[in-house]
């Protein structure tokens, strides 16, 4: 059995199991259900990344994906809803309108792959060790550097980091001092300064 | 550095040559597609008896103790010094009744524990043993070691949600909120070591600790990147002090609360081979693995302790990070929510980013012991 056999069943193989989980993932009436599945998707295309002997980036898809995101997704419905919660069934209009943006979007993709010349692509003859050639061009300023967008990006994650701080954070009432619950050593109360330039709070002081 | 020893003369330090079941695997498949088979037949029964033989071994061990650590005698009844306790405890599990309750969602409550018992499989297939006891060796390893111990608190948290049981899902929401806390300081103190070893992969981290363990050879910064892995490590497996996801004062048994059976059983399973897990990858990324004890240019010294074999220096290593683990179990408190959390963001991290800073400009000016080699 020659190498290229194995790799074309392993091929299908995680092929025909993503079809199966990204349509559960969108037909599963508990949520919670969907998410699982999701993450299933999510491996399994780490799994092709591997076959592309991009070791590197199947590592982080799943430490990203399925140790970040789906763990938040699956928080997120743990916080909001039960077991016995099913989700409503769409209406049937609902359901056309869904099906004619799916077939849309559909064809524009096949169209696309089936016009595009991916000949370049082909000889490119993957590095040995992916992890040090894909840090080295990202920190790289030269021509095939990627620093100015790694930077950007970082830049990006920055303000969200602090603008989801700044969404989750609670501002306590007035009556309620913030404190940290009074174990930390010559702690009693933490009043949180007044902000400079609050109309509605100005207002209801004076 | 003939000095020390006359034997340098004739005694060139021990090269190690690694050979993973996998590799092996790989290069008889052009020759022979049997050979192939029976070595990937080989690497199953391998990781299948590790896990099942290492789990019977620290329950009973575990027991034993905690046992001497109260002033008891642990289990003493079945076999001499009560050494079949385990095999009955677990002859008992298998034939309990396996249950799953009325109002769960059933589908994901048998999913939960194979989820969990997989990812411990996963990760007990890179644990580097000793040059040829490896069942694959990845160029992403720790890469894959931090991706795997993400997707293993997947199975914590189905099961505590699935089970439809208030105490479950406040046990499951707890442990997933610890684990991913903790993670990120488990991360960065093995970007220590990656930065000193320069690679990911694990047989690799092993070899470059072939002058010295990291934790001494890298100054202070491998100790701390050490006891911030070994307290952050602790914690994702949601051991004492860290048990808060089951802490059965408050939340009956948490996450595992409507388990039983079997399927209770590969829980406790995952849970007793992480810890085995933890401390192996301690041991390998900080006191070097199988790599015996070298100190770099003493020639002489080194070729006596290569005379002990370098799955003992791991079994050795490994041994006295478990019992360190278990003498945490019998020696601290819970910790309360707040207070774990507290630890994470406020201590652990902060400390975590600073001593990477550090270990960075250690290695750029090349300060840590024996850098040439």
């Amino acid at each position: 059995m020659s190498e290229g056999a194995v790799e074309t069943i392993l091929f299908y193989a995680i092929a025909a199991m993503s079809l199966f989980f990204a349509i559960a993932t969108v037909t599963a009436r508990r949520l919670l259900r969907a998410a699982v599945a999701l993450m299933f998707v999510l491996v399994l295309s780490a799994g092709f990344y591997v076959m592309l002997a991009a070791e590197f980036l199947a590592g982080v898809q799943v430490l990203v994906y399925v140790g970040g995101i789906v763990v938040v997704i699956v928080f997120v419905i743990m916080l909001t809803s039960s077991v016995d919660l099913l989700e409503e069934r769409p209406p049937l209009l609902r359901k056309a309108l869904g099906a004619l943006a799916a077939i849309g979007f559909f064809g524009t993709t096949a169209a696309v792959y089936l016009t595009t010349d991916f000949g370049a692509a082909a000889d490119a003859a993957p590095p040995a060790e992916s992890a040090r050639a894909i840090g080295a061009a990202l920190l790289d300023y030269g021509p095939h550097g990627y620093v100015v967008p790694f930077e950007v990006i970082s830049l990006l994650l920055l303000a969200a980091l602090v603008g989801g701080i700044a969404v989750a954070r609670r501002s306590p009432p007035p009556s309620q001092p913030l404190t940290s619950g009074g174990d930390l050593p010559g702690e009693v109360s933490f009043t949180p300064p007044k902000r400079q330039n609050d109309p509605e709070g100005g207002a209801s002081h004076a | 550095m003939s000095v020390f020893s006359p034997a340098a003369v004739i005694a060139a330090p021990q090269v190690f040559e690694v050979k993973t079941l996998a590799s092996r695997a790989a290069t008889a498949l052009p020759g022979s597609l049997l050979e192939s088979a029976l070595y990937v037949l080989l690497a199953v029964v391998w990781i299948v008896a590790l896990l099942a033989l290492t789990g019977l071994a620290l329950i009973y061990l575990e027991r034993k103790i905690a046992g001497h650590f109260q002033c008891r005698l642990g289990p003493m009844r079945v076999g001499p010094h009560g050494i079949f306790q385990t095999v009955a405890d677990t002859i008992k599990l298998l034939v309990k009744e396996d249950f799953v309750p009325d109002g769960a969602d059933k589908v994901l409550h048998v999913v939960a524990p194979f989820l969990a018992l997989t990812a411990t499989i996963l990760l007990l297939v890179i644990l580097p043993l000793s040059p040829i006891l490896q069942a694959a060796d990845m160029n992403i390893g720790v890469v894959y070691v931090t991706a795997i111990s993400g997707f293993g608190v997947m199975g914590i948290l189905l099961g505590g949600w699935s089970s439809n049981n208030k105490w479950s899902m406040i046990g499951a929401m707890r442990a997933g909120a610890q684990i991913i806390s903790y993670e990120i300081s488990a991360t960065l103190a093995l970007l220590v070591v990656v930065l000193f070893a320069g690679t990911l992969r694990l047989s690799g981290i092993v070899q470059s600790q072939a002058d010295g363990w990291w934790i001494w050879r890298a100054h202070g910064v491998g100790v701390v990147a050490f006891v911030i892995y070994v307290i952050a490590s602790t914690a994702e497996i949601n051991r004492t002090p860290f048990d808060i996801p089951e802490g059965e004062s408050e939340l009956a048994a948490g996450f595992h609360t409507e388990y039983s059976g079997i399927r209770f059983a590969f829980f406790f399973l995952a849970e007793f081979i992480n810890m085995f897990l933890v401390a192996g990858f301690a041991a390998t990324f900080f006191w070097g693995g199988w790599m015996p004890f070298h100190v770099g240019g003493l020639d002489g010294f080194n070729s006596v302790m290569d005379l002990v074999p370098a799955g003992a220096w791991f079994a050795a290593k490994t041994s006295a990070l478990v019992f360190l683990v278990m003498w945490f179990r019998w020696t601290f408190p819970r910790l309360r929510v707040d207070q774990m959390m507290r630890l994470e963001w406020k201590i652990l991290l902060p400390v975590g980013f600073v001593n990477l800073f550090a270990a960075a400009l250690v290695v750029l000016y090349g300060l840590y012991f024996f850098p040439g080699t």
